[in-house]
Protein backbone atom coordinates (compact mmCIF):
# COMPACT_ATOMS: atom_id res chain seq x y z
CA UNK A 1 0.00 0.00 0.00
CA UNK A 2 2.62 2.56 0.93
CA UNK A 3 5.52 2.24 -1.42
CA UNK A 4 9.21 2.20 -0.01
CA UNK A 5 10.14 4.69 -2.42
CA UNK A 6 10.08 7.87 -0.37
CA UNK A 7 13.31 7.90 -0.27
CA UNK A 8 13.38 11.08 -1.88
CA UNK A 9 11.50 12.88 0.92
CA UNK A 10 13.49 11.02 3.00
CA UNK A 11 16.83 12.19 1.45
CA UNK A 12 15.64 16.10 1.45
CA UNK A 13 14.38 15.64 5.51
CA UNK A 14 17.79 14.24 6.56
CA UNK A 15 20.31 16.63 4.31
CA UNK A 16 19.92 19.44 6.59
CA UNK A 17 21.41 18.06 9.31
CA UNK A 18 24.47 15.49 7.36
CA UNK A 19 25.42 18.72 5.17
CA UNK A 20 25.78 20.36 8.85
CA UNK A 21 27.70 17.67 10.32
CA UNK A 22 29.96 17.14 7.39
CA UNK A 23 30.53 20.61 7.45
CA UNK A 24 31.24 21.77 10.91
CA UNK A 25 31.98 18.93 12.22
CA UNK A 26 34.00 15.93 9.83
CA UNK A 27 35.49 18.60 7.58
CA UNK A 28 37.53 20.26 11.02
CA UNK A 29 38.26 17.07 12.12
CA UNK A 30 40.34 16.46 8.85
CA UNK A 31 41.29 19.60 8.95
CA UNK A 32 42.80 19.14 12.02
CA UNK A 33 45.09 16.68 11.00
CA UNK A 34 46.43 18.80 8.57
CA UNK A 35 47.22 21.90 10.60
CA UNK A 36 48.55 19.16 13.49
CA UNK A 37 51.47 18.91 11.37
CA UNK A 38 51.52 23.08 10.18
CA UNK A 39 53.81 25.86 12.07
CA UNK A 40 50.45 27.63 11.90
CA UNK A 41 50.29 30.49 15.05
CA UNK A 42 48.20 33.04 15.39
CA UNK A 43 50.68 35.90 15.76
CA UNK A 44 52.59 34.61 12.82
CA UNK A 45 50.27 33.71 10.20
CA UNK A 46 51.99 35.05 6.79
CA UNK A 47 54.09 32.13 8.03
CA UNK A 48 52.33 28.86 7.71
CA UNK A 49 54.32 25.70 5.94
CA UNK A 50 54.50 22.12 6.99
CA UNK A 51 56.65 21.26 9.72
CA UNK A 52 56.05 17.31 10.30
CA UNK A 53 55.98 16.01 13.32
CA UNK A 54 57.19 19.19 15.16
CA UNK A 55 54.27 20.17 16.93
CA UNK A 56 53.87 16.86 18.54
CA UNK A 57 57.23 16.96 19.74
CA UNK A 58 57.05 20.59 20.95
CA UNK A 59 54.05 19.08 22.90
CA UNK A 60 56.04 16.37 24.54
CA UNK A 61 58.85 18.34 25.06
CA UNK A 62 57.83 21.98 25.82
CA UNK A 63 56.41 21.51 29.01
CA UNK A 64 59.22 18.79 29.64
CA UNK A 65 58.83 16.01 31.89
CA UNK A 66 55.92 17.51 33.36
CA UNK A 67 54.20 16.28 30.16
CA UNK A 68 54.31 12.84 31.68
CA UNK A 69 52.47 14.31 34.96
CA UNK A 70 50.05 15.73 32.75
CA UNK A 71 49.41 12.33 30.96
CA UNK A 72 48.65 11.19 34.71
CA UNK A 73 46.91 13.47 35.80
CA UNK A 74 44.54 13.15 32.83
CA UNK A 75 44.59 9.25 33.83
CA UNK A 76 43.56 10.19 37.65
CA UNK A 77 41.19 12.87 36.90
CA UNK A 78 39.12 10.24 34.75
CA UNK A 79 39.39 7.35 36.71
CA UNK A 80 39.29 8.70 40.23
CA UNK A 81 36.22 10.83 39.35
CA UNK A 82 34.45 8.16 37.52
CA UNK A 83 34.81 5.47 40.22
CA UNK A 84 33.77 8.10 42.81
CA UNK A 85 31.10 9.10 40.62
CA UNK A 86 29.49 5.94 39.76
CA UNK A 87 29.66 5.08 43.66
CA UNK A 88 28.27 7.51 45.12
CA UNK A 89 25.41 7.92 42.04
CA UNK A 90 24.58 4.20 42.49
CA UNK A 91 24.11 4.72 46.20
CA UNK A 92 21.73 7.93 46.14
CA UNK A 93 19.88 5.85 43.26
CA UNK A 94 19.57 3.01 45.86
CA UNK A 95 18.62 4.96 48.56
CA UNK A 96 15.65 6.79 46.39
CA UNK A 97 14.88 3.98 45.26
CA UNK A 98 11.68 3.11 47.09
CA UNK A 99 8.78 6.14 47.46
CA UNK A 100 9.23 7.91 50.54
CA UNK A 101 7.31 11.40 51.42
CA UNK A 102 8.60 14.25 49.38
CA UNK A 103 10.96 12.01 46.85
CA UNK A 104 10.27 14.30 44.15
CA UNK A 105 11.28 17.34 45.95
CA UNK A 106 14.05 15.82 47.22
CA UNK A 107 15.18 14.92 43.09
CA UNK A 108 14.97 18.24 42.09
CA UNK A 109 17.15 19.53 45.24
CA UNK A 110 19.69 16.57 44.64
CA UNK A 111 19.99 16.18 40.78
CA UNK A 112 20.08 20.09 40.02
CA UNK A 113 23.76 19.84 39.80
CA UNK A 114 23.12 18.29 35.94
CA UNK A 115 21.42 21.37 34.28
CA UNK A 116 24.20 23.16 35.23
CA UNK A 117 27.39 24.56 33.69
CA UNK A 118 30.84 22.95 34.77
CA UNK A 119 32.21 26.16 34.18
CA UNK A 120 30.09 28.60 36.79
CA UNK A 121 30.04 25.11 39.26
CA UNK A 122 34.06 25.23 38.86
CA UNK A 123 33.84 28.36 39.90
CA UNK A 124 31.75 28.18 42.83
CA UNK A 125 33.97 25.57 43.86
CA UNK A 126 37.16 27.90 43.51
CA UNK A 127 35.56 30.22 45.74
CA UNK A 128 34.57 27.15 48.30
CA UNK A 129 38.39 25.92 48.42
CA UNK A 130 39.39 29.66 48.55
CA UNK A 131 42.50 29.86 51.14
CA UNK A 132 41.33 32.88 52.61
CA UNK A 133 37.63 32.84 52.80
CA UNK A 134 37.05 29.78 51.77
CA UNK A 135 34.04 27.71 53.43
CA UNK A 136 35.64 24.77 53.11
CA UNK A 137 38.54 26.04 55.06
CA UNK A 138 36.35 27.20 57.49
CA UNK A 139 34.70 24.01 58.12
CA UNK A 140 37.98 21.60 58.20
CA UNK A 141 39.47 23.75 60.40
CA UNK A 142 35.70 23.85 62.77
CA UNK A 143 36.18 19.98 62.88
CA UNK A 144 39.70 19.86 63.77
CA UNK A 145 41.05 18.32 60.91
CA UNK A 146 43.30 21.18 60.20
CA UNK A 147 44.89 23.91 61.86
CA UNK A 148 45.97 26.72 59.71
CA UNK A 149 43.97 27.36 56.15
CA UNK A 150 45.24 25.12 53.17
CA UNK A 151 45.90 26.83 49.87
CA UNK A 152 43.66 24.10 48.19
CA UNK A 153 44.32 25.57 44.52
CA UNK A 154 47.41 26.91 44.76
CA UNK A 155 49.14 24.41 46.34
CA UNK A 156 50.64 22.15 43.99
CA UNK A 157 49.52 18.62 46.36
CA UNK A 158 46.22 19.20 46.61
CA UNK A 159 45.18 21.30 43.28
CA UNK A 160 44.35 17.64 41.40
CA UNK A 161 42.55 16.19 44.40
CA UNK A 162 40.33 19.74 44.87
CA UNK A 163 39.14 19.62 41.04
CA UNK A 164 38.66 15.69 41.22
CA UNK A 165 36.10 16.64 43.99
CA UNK A 166 34.62 18.94 42.46
CA UNK A 167 34.41 17.09 39.56
CA UNK A 168 32.75 14.18 41.72
CA UNK A 169 30.13 16.09 42.84
CA UNK A 170 29.32 17.37 39.46
CA UNK A 171 28.76 13.90 38.27
CA UNK A 172 27.10 12.48 40.91
CA UNK A 173 23.40 13.46 39.81
CA UNK A 174 24.10 12.11 35.86
CA UNK A 175 24.44 8.13 37.65
CA UNK A 176 21.67 8.92 39.89
CA UNK A 177 19.13 9.85 37.35
CA UNK A 178 20.54 7.11 35.28
CA UNK A 179 20.78 4.08 37.13
CA UNK A 180 17.33 5.32 39.33
CA UNK A 181 15.38 4.87 35.83
CA UNK A 182 17.04 1.61 35.54
CA UNK A 183 16.70 0.08 39.04
CA UNK A 184 13.24 0.84 39.04
CA UNK A 185 12.24 -0.90 35.88
CA UNK A 186 13.20 -4.15 37.54
CA UNK A 187 10.29 -6.43 38.44
CA UNK A 188 9.43 -6.74 41.73
CA UNK A 189 8.65 -10.91 41.09
CA UNK A 190 12.54 -11.12 40.77
CA UNK A 191 12.85 -9.89 44.77
CA UNK A 192 9.52 -11.79 45.97
CA UNK A 193 11.13 -14.66 45.02
CA UNK A 194 14.37 -14.17 46.12
CA UNK A 195 13.09 -13.22 50.05
CA UNK A 196 10.83 -16.35 50.12
CA UNK A 197 14.32 -18.10 49.71
CA UNK A 198 15.57 -16.34 52.76
CA UNK A 199 17.94 -13.79 50.38
CA UNK A 200 19.21 -10.84 53.12
CA UNK A 201 19.72 -7.01 51.01
CA UNK A 202 23.39 -7.70 49.46
CA UNK A 203 22.54 -10.98 48.28
CA UNK A 204 19.48 -9.02 46.61
CA UNK A 205 21.63 -6.42 45.58
CA UNK A 206 24.20 -8.72 44.12
CA UNK A 207 22.35 -11.62 42.44
CA UNK A 208 19.64 -9.30 40.83
CA UNK A 209 19.47 -5.56 40.90
CA UNK A 210 23.22 -5.53 39.73
CA UNK A 211 22.96 -8.70 36.77
CA UNK A 212 19.21 -6.85 36.03
CA UNK A 213 20.59 -3.30 35.66
CA UNK A 214 24.32 -4.41 33.87
CA UNK A 215 23.37 -2.95 30.26
CA UNK A 216 22.52 0.59 32.15
CA UNK A 217 25.59 0.19 34.10
CA UNK A 218 28.11 -0.40 31.46
CA UNK A 219 26.97 2.48 28.72
CA UNK A 220 26.46 4.86 31.70
CA UNK A 221 30.05 3.86 32.92
CA UNK A 222 31.94 4.01 29.13
CA UNK A 223 29.49 7.17 28.14
CA UNK A 224 30.63 9.29 31.27
CA UNK A 225 34.47 8.38 30.72
CA UNK A 226 33.97 10.17 27.25
CA UNK A 227 32.03 13.23 28.81
CA UNK A 228 34.66 13.29 31.85
CA UNK A 229 37.76 12.89 29.86
CA UNK A 230 36.30 16.20 26.95
CA UNK A 231 34.42 18.59 29.24
CA UNK A 232 37.55 20.20 30.71
CA UNK A 233 35.73 22.88 32.06
CA UNK A 234 36.13 22.49 35.93
CA UNK A 235 39.38 22.69 35.50
CA UNK A 236 39.78 25.79 33.47
CA UNK A 237 37.47 28.00 36.20
CA UNK A 238 39.28 26.49 38.83
CA UNK A 239 42.98 26.57 38.43
CA UNK A 240 43.57 26.21 34.98
CA UNK A 241 45.87 23.60 34.72
CA UNK A 242 48.18 25.20 37.74
CA UNK A 243 49.95 25.76 39.70
CA UNK A 244 52.91 24.37 37.71
CA UNK A 245 50.65 21.97 35.63
CA UNK A 246 49.90 20.38 38.67
CA UNK A 247 46.05 20.28 38.12
CA UNK A 248 46.80 20.00 34.28
CA UNK A 249 45.45 17.34 32.08
CA UNK A 250 45.07 17.19 28.16
CA UNK A 251 42.16 18.92 27.06
CA UNK A 252 43.45 21.25 29.52
CA UNK A 253 46.88 22.00 28.19
CA UNK A 254 44.74 22.16 24.34
CA UNK A 255 42.82 24.93 25.35
CA UNK A 256 45.75 26.97 26.75
CA UNK A 257 47.33 26.43 24.13
CA UNK A 258 44.60 27.86 21.79
CA UNK A 259 43.04 30.20 23.84
CA UNK A 260 46.23 31.78 25.86
CA UNK A 261 49.26 30.81 23.99
CA UNK A 262 47.32 31.09 20.63
CA UNK A 263 49.58 28.54 19.06
CA UNK A 264 46.70 26.50 16.88
CA UNK A 265 49.37 24.17 15.57
CA UNK A 266 50.25 22.43 19.02
CA UNK A 267 46.55 23.23 19.82
CA UNK A 268 45.52 21.09 16.72
CA UNK A 269 48.45 18.58 17.95
CA UNK A 270 46.55 17.76 20.95
CA UNK A 271 43.42 17.49 19.53
CA UNK A 272 44.22 15.17 17.00
CA UNK A 273 45.35 12.77 20.40
CA UNK A 274 42.65 13.36 21.80
CA UNK A 275 40.37 12.68 18.79
CA UNK A 276 42.08 9.19 18.19
CA UNK A 277 42.19 8.02 21.70
CA UNK A 278 38.03 9.11 21.89
CA UNK A 279 37.72 7.34 18.75
CA UNK A 280 39.11 4.08 19.73
CA UNK A 281 37.47 4.36 22.78
CA UNK A 282 34.11 4.83 21.12
CA UNK A 283 34.91 2.14 18.72
CA UNK A 284 35.38 -0.45 21.70
CA UNK A 285 32.31 1.28 23.16
CA UNK A 286 30.05 0.19 20.41
CA UNK A 287 31.77 -3.18 20.06
CA UNK A 288 30.89 -3.95 23.84
CA UNK A 289 27.41 -2.23 23.87
CA UNK A 290 25.66 -3.25 20.78
CA UNK A 291 26.26 -6.74 22.08
CA UNK A 292 24.63 -5.92 25.11
CA UNK A 293 22.21 -3.49 24.26
CA UNK A 294 22.09 -0.86 21.58
CA UNK A 295 19.95 -1.85 19.29
CA UNK A 296 20.39 0.45 16.23
CA UNK B 1 16.24 -3.17 63.95
CA UNK B 2 13.88 -1.63 61.32
CA UNK B 3 13.63 1.56 62.87
CA UNK B 4 17.48 1.99 62.92
CA UNK B 5 17.56 1.09 59.22
CA UNK B 6 14.98 3.68 58.39
CA UNK B 7 17.09 5.96 60.37
CA UNK B 8 20.34 4.72 58.80
CA UNK B 9 18.70 5.81 55.61
CA UNK B 10 17.33 9.00 56.53
CA UNK B 11 20.68 10.15 57.77
CA UNK B 12 22.65 9.24 54.36
CA UNK B 13 19.43 11.05 52.64
CA UNK B 14 20.44 14.08 54.31
CA UNK B 15 23.94 14.01 53.85
CA UNK B 16 23.38 14.24 50.44
CA UNK B 17 21.33 17.06 49.90
CA UNK B 18 23.48 18.56 52.68
CA UNK B 19 26.30 17.77 50.00
CA UNK B 20 24.07 19.06 47.08
CA UNK B 21 22.88 22.03 48.32
CA UNK B 22 25.85 23.73 49.70
CA UNK B 23 27.79 25.13 47.03
CA UNK B 24 24.05 26.48 45.44
CA UNK B 25 23.93 28.45 49.41
CA UNK B 26 27.08 29.45 49.41
CA UNK B 27 27.21 31.36 45.88
CA UNK B 28 23.75 32.90 46.63
CA UNK B 29 24.40 33.96 50.14
CA UNK B 30 27.38 35.45 49.13
CA UNK B 31 26.16 37.29 46.08
CA UNK B 32 23.46 38.65 48.52
CA UNK B 33 26.27 39.84 51.07
CA UNK B 34 27.94 43.45 51.55
CA UNK B 35 31.55 43.53 50.33
CA UNK B 36 32.46 43.87 54.09
CA UNK B 37 30.71 40.44 54.69
CA UNK B 38 32.37 38.93 51.82
CA UNK B 39 35.59 39.32 52.82
CA UNK B 40 35.35 38.96 56.12
CA UNK B 41 37.56 36.97 58.83
CA UNK B 42 35.71 33.97 59.78
CA UNK B 43 33.48 33.79 57.37
CA UNK B 44 30.03 34.11 58.21
CA UNK B 45 27.25 31.55 56.90
CA UNK B 46 24.33 34.46 57.34
CA UNK B 47 24.76 37.46 56.05
CA UNK B 48 23.96 40.12 58.89
CA UNK B 49 22.29 42.39 56.08
CA UNK B 50 20.63 41.27 53.13
CA UNK B 51 22.31 43.44 49.98
CA UNK B 52 21.58 43.73 46.13
CA UNK B 53 24.41 45.97 46.10
CA UNK B 54 26.49 42.91 44.68
CA UNK B 55 24.07 43.01 41.56
CA UNK B 56 23.54 46.36 41.16
CA UNK B 57 27.25 46.51 40.75
CA UNK B 58 27.04 44.37 38.35
CA UNK B 59 24.86 45.79 36.02
CA UNK B 60 26.04 49.77 36.61
CA UNK B 61 29.70 48.77 35.91
CA UNK B 62 29.43 45.62 33.19
CA UNK B 63 27.00 45.33 30.48
CA UNK B 64 25.25 42.23 32.19
CA UNK B 65 21.71 43.08 30.73
CA UNK B 66 23.18 42.71 27.21
CA UNK B 67 25.51 39.65 27.59
CA UNK B 68 21.89 38.01 29.16
CA UNK B 69 19.89 39.04 26.01
CA UNK B 70 22.58 37.77 24.17
CA UNK B 71 22.70 34.59 25.75
CA UNK B 72 19.07 33.83 25.89
CA UNK B 73 19.27 35.06 21.85
CA UNK B 74 21.75 32.33 20.86
CA UNK B 75 20.45 29.76 23.74
CA UNK B 76 16.71 30.39 21.84
CA UNK B 77 17.71 30.11 17.65
CA UNK B 78 20.56 27.51 18.63
CA UNK B 79 18.02 25.19 20.27
CA UNK B 80 15.04 25.43 17.97
CA UNK B 81 17.12 25.46 15.34
CA UNK B 82 18.45 22.50 15.87
CA UNK B 83 14.95 21.04 16.95
CA UNK B 84 13.53 22.03 13.68
CA UNK B 85 16.17 20.65 12.11
CA UNK B 86 16.28 17.05 13.49
CA UNK B 87 12.50 16.74 13.76
CA UNK B 88 12.90 15.59 10.00
CA UNK B 89 16.21 13.94 10.80
CA UNK B 90 15.18 11.46 13.38
CA UNK B 91 11.99 11.21 11.54
CA UNK B 92 13.95 10.07 8.60
CA UNK B 93 16.23 7.82 10.29
CA UNK B 94 13.66 6.38 12.01
CA UNK B 95 11.18 5.55 8.75
CA UNK B 96 13.60 4.84 5.84
CA UNK B 97 14.60 1.89 4.86
CA UNK B 98 18.11 3.51 3.89
CA UNK B 99 21.40 0.73 3.65
CA UNK B 100 23.44 3.23 5.54
CA UNK B 101 20.78 3.86 8.22
CA UNK B 102 23.31 2.11 10.72
CA UNK B 103 26.02 3.82 9.29
CA UNK B 104 24.73 7.04 9.56
CA UNK B 105 23.49 6.50 13.16
CA UNK B 106 27.34 5.48 14.00
CA UNK B 107 28.66 8.97 12.42
CA UNK B 108 26.05 10.55 14.55
CA UNK B 109 27.66 8.49 17.59
CA UNK B 110 30.90 9.20 17.10
CA UNK B 111 30.35 13.05 16.56
CA UNK B 112 28.52 13.07 19.78
CA UNK B 113 32.34 11.89 21.43
CA UNK B 114 34.17 14.78 19.65
CA UNK B 115 32.95 17.81 21.15
CA UNK B 116 33.23 21.04 19.72
CA UNK B 117 36.28 22.67 21.20
CA UNK B 118 37.79 19.74 19.90
CA UNK B 119 37.79 21.20 16.79
CA UNK B 120 38.16 25.07 17.68
CA UNK B 121 40.98 25.42 15.56
CA UNK B 122 39.65 24.36 12.03
CA UNK B 123 36.58 25.91 12.81
CA UNK B 124 37.70 29.16 13.55
CA UNK B 125 40.28 29.14 10.57
CA UNK B 126 37.16 28.10 8.73
CA UNK B 127 35.28 30.85 9.75
CA UNK B 128 37.85 33.75 9.62
CA UNK B 129 38.24 32.97 6.40
CA UNK B 130 34.46 33.76 5.41
CA UNK B 131 34.73 36.83 8.07
CA UNK B 132 32.30 34.84 10.39
CA UNK B 133 34.42 35.80 13.58
CA UNK B 134 32.81 37.65 16.49
CA UNK B 135 29.59 37.43 15.17
CA UNK B 136 26.21 36.46 17.26
CA UNK B 137 24.83 34.05 14.20
CA UNK B 138 28.24 31.94 13.76
CA UNK B 139 27.94 30.90 17.46
CA UNK B 140 24.23 30.48 16.85
CA UNK B 141 25.28 28.01 13.25
CA UNK B 142 28.05 26.40 15.55
CA UNK B 143 25.51 25.39 18.37
CA UNK B 144 23.31 24.44 16.46
CA UNK B 145 25.74 21.96 14.60
CA UNK B 146 26.66 20.67 18.01
CA UNK B 147 23.50 19.64 18.79
CA UNK B 148 22.02 18.08 16.21
CA UNK B 149 23.69 14.07 16.58
CA UNK B 150 22.20 14.47 20.17
CA UNK B 151 18.74 15.36 19.41
CA UNK B 152 18.78 13.68 15.83
CA UNK B 153 19.24 10.04 17.65
CA UNK B 154 17.19 11.39 20.22
CA UNK B 155 14.25 12.00 18.28
CA UNK B 156 14.26 8.89 16.16
CA UNK B 157 14.33 6.52 18.99
CA UNK B 158 10.70 8.51 20.00
CA UNK B 159 9.87 8.36 16.62
CA UNK B 160 10.22 4.88 16.63
CA UNK B 161 7.78 4.22 18.92
CA UNK B 162 5.12 5.39 17.00
CA UNK B 163 3.69 2.67 15.00
CA UNK B 164 4.03 3.07 11.21
CA UNK B 165 0.22 1.84 10.82
CA UNK B 166 -1.06 5.40 12.00
CA UNK B 167 1.29 6.93 9.59
CA UNK B 168 -0.40 4.70 6.80
CA UNK B 169 -4.11 4.92 7.81
CA UNK B 170 -3.51 8.88 7.49
CA UNK B 171 -1.92 8.34 3.91
CA UNK B 172 -4.80 5.89 2.95
CA UNK B 173 -7.19 9.10 4.09
CA UNK B 174 -5.37 11.28 1.62
CA UNK B 175 -2.62 12.81 3.66
CA UNK B 176 0.84 13.23 2.16
CA UNK B 177 3.68 11.62 4.27
CA UNK B 178 5.10 15.23 5.36
CA UNK B 179 1.07 15.81 6.56
CA UNK B 180 0.94 13.20 8.66
CA UNK B 181 4.40 13.73 10.19
CA UNK B 182 3.00 17.21 11.58
CA UNK B 183 -0.45 16.06 12.17
CA UNK B 184 -0.17 12.67 13.68
CA UNK B 185 3.54 12.27 14.79
CA UNK B 186 4.59 15.48 16.09
CA UNK B 187 1.83 15.36 18.27
CA UNK B 188 2.28 12.03 19.75
CA UNK B 189 5.94 12.43 20.39
CA UNK B 190 5.32 16.27 21.33
CA UNK B 191 6.33 15.79 25.30
CA UNK B 192 10.05 14.16 23.88
CA UNK B 193 10.69 16.88 21.43
CA UNK B 194 10.58 19.50 24.56
CA UNK B 195 12.67 17.19 26.46
CA UNK B 196 15.04 17.52 23.45
CA UNK B 197 14.27 20.92 23.42
CA UNK B 198 15.18 22.03 27.06
CA UNK B 199 18.40 19.61 26.41
CA UNK B 200 19.35 22.06 23.66
CA UNK B 201 18.59 24.65 25.86
CA UNK B 202 20.78 23.94 28.70
CA UNK B 203 23.75 22.91 26.62
CA UNK B 204 23.98 25.93 24.46
CA UNK B 205 23.29 28.38 28.00
CA UNK B 206 26.17 26.74 29.20
CA UNK B 207 28.64 26.59 26.44
CA UNK B 208 31.86 28.13 26.96
CA UNK B 209 34.64 27.14 24.82
CA UNK B 210 33.67 27.96 21.64
CA UNK B 211 31.89 31.63 22.72
CA UNK B 212 35.18 32.53 23.76
CA UNK B 213 36.73 31.71 21.25
CA UNK B 214 34.79 32.98 18.45
CA UNK B 215 33.19 36.37 20.80
CA UNK B 216 35.98 39.09 21.25
CA UNK B 217 34.06 42.23 21.36
CA UNK B 218 32.00 43.05 24.43
CA UNK B 219 28.35 44.04 23.11
CA UNK B 220 28.44 40.67 21.32
CA UNK B 221 29.58 38.55 25.05
CA UNK B 222 27.31 35.67 26.00
CA UNK B 223 27.55 34.91 29.86
CA UNK B 224 29.95 32.55 30.12
CA UNK B 225 32.00 34.62 27.69
CA UNK B 226 31.62 37.76 30.46
CA UNK B 227 31.88 35.68 33.44
CA UNK B 228 35.35 34.48 31.72
CA UNK B 229 36.90 37.65 31.30
CA UNK B 230 35.48 38.80 34.82
CA UNK B 231 37.94 36.59 36.30
CA UNK B 232 41.34 38.55 34.65
CA UNK B 233 39.50 41.72 34.92
CA UNK B 234 40.68 44.22 37.44
CA UNK B 235 38.34 45.73 40.12
CA UNK B 236 35.79 42.29 39.60
CA UNK B 237 35.96 40.62 42.89
CA UNK B 238 34.05 37.58 44.11
CA UNK B 239 31.19 40.19 44.82
CA UNK B 240 30.64 40.91 41.32
CA UNK B 241 31.35 37.69 40.46
CA UNK B 242 29.15 35.60 42.63
CA UNK B 243 26.14 37.78 41.65
CA UNK B 244 26.93 36.89 38.02
CA UNK B 245 27.62 33.57 38.57
CA UNK B 246 23.74 33.12 40.18
CA UNK B 247 22.53 35.12 37.54
CA UNK B 248 23.70 32.37 34.86
CA UNK B 249 22.13 29.65 36.70
CA UNK B 250 18.92 30.50 36.79
CA UNK B 251 17.62 30.20 33.30
CA UNK B 252 18.98 26.59 33.41
CA UNK B 253 17.35 26.20 37.14
CA UNK B 254 13.78 27.04 36.32
CA UNK B 255 13.90 24.71 33.17
CA UNK B 256 14.85 22.23 34.73
CA UNK B 257 12.75 22.56 37.54
CA UNK B 258 9.51 22.85 35.39
CA UNK B 259 10.65 19.95 32.67
CA UNK B 260 13.26 17.98 34.96
CA UNK B 261 10.47 14.52 34.83
CA UNK B 262 9.88 15.20 31.11
CA UNK B 263 14.26 15.53 30.62
CA UNK B 264 15.18 12.22 32.76
CA UNK B 265 12.34 10.53 31.18
CA UNK B 266 13.71 11.45 27.99
CA UNK B 267 17.10 10.90 28.68
CA UNK B 268 16.69 7.66 30.25
CA UNK B 269 14.49 5.96 27.80
CA UNK B 270 16.03 7.28 24.67
CA UNK B 271 19.71 8.09 24.75
CA UNK B 272 21.37 5.38 26.40
CA UNK B 273 19.04 2.74 24.70
CA UNK B 274 20.16 4.43 21.36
Amino acid sequence: MIKSDNSKIFLVMIFPSLISVILLTFVPILRSFFIAFQNYNFHDLSNIHFIGFENFQAVFNSVNFNFSRILLNTFLWITVSLFFQFVLGFGLALLMKEPFKGRGVYSGLVFYPWALSGFALGLIWAWMFNGQFGIINDVLRKIGLIHQNIGFLSDTRYSLISVIIANIWYGIPFFGIMLLAALQSVPLELYEAAEIDGAGYFIKLFKITIPYIKPTIISTLLLRTIWIMNYPEIIYAMTGGGPANSSNILSVQMINKIIKFLNFGEGAAIGVMIIITMCIYVIIYLKIVSREELTF
Amino acid sequence: MKIIKKFMKFIALMLYLILAVIPLYWIIITSLKDIKEVFVFPIKYLPQVISFESYRKLFVFTNFAIYFRNSLMVALIASFGALFITVFSGYAISRCGFKFKRSILISLFLTQAIPGFLILVPLYTMFAKVGMLDKLPSLMLLYINIMIPFSAIMSKSFFDRIPISLEEAAQVDGCSRVQALFKIVIPLTLPGLSAIFCFCFINTWNELFLAVMFINSDPKMTIPVALNSFISKIGVGWDILSAGIVISLIPTLVIYAFAQRHIVAGLTGGAIKG
